[in-house]
C-alpha cells in the first residue's frame, strides 16, 4: 500500500463510523458530519492539485465517489424547523431560495458526475474536471452558508 | 462678565471651526509622475474598489466584468446608520471623470471632496493614507479607462451625532495617520511590500482590527480580529496568534489568498469571497508579500 492511500482507507473507515454514529440524529447534526466527510475527501484531492502529494487516480476516484453520495443526499436534511440550532451554519438563504440552493447542489452534482465519467489518469488530465467540483463548493458557500468563527 | 462669556464663546466656536477644518494636500505635494494605467488596475484590485462601487446586479453583489461598472448605489447598514456608495465611474457628471488628479488624491488620502466636504470613514481613506502617492495617481488613470455610468447614489442616513459631517474633521485630526501601523526592518523588503498592500490599499485593518466608540481602530490590537459590522460572528485574528492562521504556513496563507481554499480545503466564507476574488488578481509576488507581512508583525492574542 502506498502512502497516499492511506488517507483514503482511513477516510472510508471514518465514513462508516460516522454513519452509525449518527443514525437517527438531528437533520442539523447529520448535514454537518456529511459535509466534515466531503471536507476531508476534498482534502485529498485538494493535496494533489496544491502539488503537495503526488497524484493518485485511485484516491481521487474515491473522494469522487463519496461526493456522489453525499451530494445525492445533502439537499433533504434541510426540512422545515431545523433553521437553527445545534451551530448550524446553514444561511437561512436555504428556506428563503430553496430553488437556488438547489440549483447550486445540482451543479456541484454534475460537476462530480462529470469528473467520474472522466476518471482522470494524471494531474494534468485531472485539473479541468476536477476545477469545477472545488469551485461549485465556493459557489455554494458563497450563498448558502454563514460564517461563524 | 458677560462680554467675557460671549468672547469665550466666539472663541470655542472659532477653535471648533478650526478643528473640524479640511486638510489637504497642495498641487506642490504632488510628485512629478506618468500615471500608469496598467500598474492602476492592480491598485485597482488590491484596493477592492469595485467590491463597494460596482453598481449592484438584481440586488446581488456584481461579479466577473460587471465589477467594472462602478456606477455605486450598493446600501451599507452601519451601527452609525445607512451609507449609500456614491458613483466613481468615469461619468462626468455622476461619477469623478472630471476630476483632477489632485482632487482625487485628496479624496483618497485625505476624505475630502472637491467641494471640501468631509467624507465618512466608511470610504477607507485612514487606509489609503499610507498608499504611495503615485500608486494612487496610477489608480485614477485606471478608473478613468472604465466606462461612463450615469446615475447617482441618494445620501446617507445617518443618526445624530454622525449625521454631523463637519464633526469628521475633528475625527480625522485624532484617527487620520499616514505612518505605517507596524515598524519594520527595511532589509525585510517582502515584508515592507506586503505591509503597503496590507496596511495602504488592501485596507485590511478596517475590519480585522477592532474600534473604540468613535470608531477608531485600537492600534494595540492591530489585526487582531473584531466583530463582524455586518451582524453574526467575528472577523478572524489574522496575527500570528490567531487561532487558525497561527496553524497556516506563509505558503498556506498564499495559496488561500490564490484559490480561496483553506490548507484543510475549507471554501473561503462572508465577506472575505469578494477580497479574495480581488487579491487572485495580484500577482504571487503581491501574495507572497502580503502573507510575509502577515508572519511578521506582532502576535496579539
Amino acid at each position: 500500500m502506498s502512502y497516499t492511500k492511506i488517507p483514503a482507507c482511513v477516510l472510508a473507515a471514518s465514513l462508516f463510523a460516522t454513519s452509525i454514529a449518527v443514525a437517527g440524529d438531528s437533520p442539523q447534526h447529520e448535514r454537518h458530519e456529511l459535509m466534515e466527510g466531503v471536507g476531508d475527501a476534498a482534502k485529498v484531492i485538494g493535496g494533489m492539485l496544491r502539488g503537495k502529494v503526488e497524484y493518485d487516480a485511485a484516491a481521487v476516484m474515491e473522494s469522487l465517489q463519496t461526493f456522489d453520495d453525499a451530494s445525492a443526499e445533502f439537499g433533504d436534511l434541510f426540512p422545515a424547523g431545523t433553521e437553527t440550532g445545534e451551530g448550524t451554519e446553514a444561511a437561512p438563504a436555504i428556506w428563503d431560495d430553496r430553488d437556488g440552493f438547489n440549483a447550486a447542489l445540482q451543479e456541484w452534482s454534475d460537476a462530480v458526475d462529470a469528473a467520474i465519467a472522466a476518471a482522470p489518469a494524471t494531474l494534468e488530465d485531472g485539473k479541468p474536471v476536477l476545477g469545477p467540483v472545488f469551485e461549485a463548493c465556493k459557489d455554494c458557500h458563497d450563498n448558502y452558508r454563514i460564517e461563524d468563527e | 462678565m458677560r462680554r467675557l462669556v460671549v468672547a469665550l464663546l466666539v472663541l470655542a466656536a472659532l477653535a471648533a471651526w478650526w478643528v473640524t477644518a479640511p486638510v489637504t494636500l497642495s498641487a506642490d505635494d504632488l510628485p512629478d509622475h506618468q500615471a500608469d494605467p496598467a500598474a492602476g488596475e492592480r491598485i485597482f484590485w488590491a484596493a477592492g474598489c469595485a467590491s463597494c462601487h460596482a453598481t449592484p446586479v438584481e440586488g446581488e453583489r456584481a461579479k466577473g466584468e460587471d465589477k467594472r461598472l462602478l456606477g455605486g448605489g450598493l446600501e451599507i447598514e452601519s451601527p452609525y446608520g445607512l451609507f449609500r456608495v456614491p458613483n466613481i465611474s468615469s461619468h462626468a457628471e455622476d461619477g469623478i471623470g472630471e476630476w483632477t488628479a489632485l482632487e482625487f488624491v485628496n479624496a483618497m488620502q485625505r476624505g475630502v471632496a472637491p467641494d471640501g466636504r468631509h467624507y465618512y470613514p466608511s470610504f477607507p481613506y485612514t487606509s489609503y493614507a499610507r498608499m504611495a502617492v503615485e500608486d494612487v495617481l496610477d489608480l485614477k488613470a485606471f478608473l478613468d479607462t472604465l466606462p461612463a455610468v450615469p446615475g447617482r447614489a441618494g445620501e446617507h442616513e445617518l443618526g445624530f451625532p454622525w449625521s454631523l459631517r463637519r464633526g469628521i474633521g475633528a475625527w480625522k485630526r485624532v484617527y487620520l495617520d499616514p505612518a505605517p501601523v507596524v515598524a519594520l526592518d527595511a532589509a525585510d523588503e517582502l515584508a515592507v511590500r506586503g505591509r503597503a498592500l496590507v496596511e495602504g490599499a488592501g485596507h485590511c485593518g478596517e475590519c480585522h482590527t477592532p474600534r473604540n466608540r468613535f470608531g477608531g481602530l485600537l492600534r494595540d490590537r492591530w489585526l487582531a480580529g473584531a466583530p463582524n459590522p455586518e451582524g453574526r460572528g467575528r472577523v478572524p485574528n489574522i496575527t500570528p496568534a490567531g487561532k487558525t492562521i497561527s496553524t497556516w504556513s506563509a505558503e498556506d496563507i498564499e495559496y488561500y489568498l490564490e484559490s480561496g481554499f483553506t490548507p484543510d480545503f475549507d471554501t473561503v466564507g462572508g465577506t472575505m469571497v469578494a477580497v479574495q476574488e480581488n487579491l487572485a488578481k495580484l500577482t504571487a509576488d503581491d501574495r507572497r508579500a502580503i502573507a510575509a507581512y502577515l508572519k511578521t508583525i506582532p502576535a496579539i492574542d
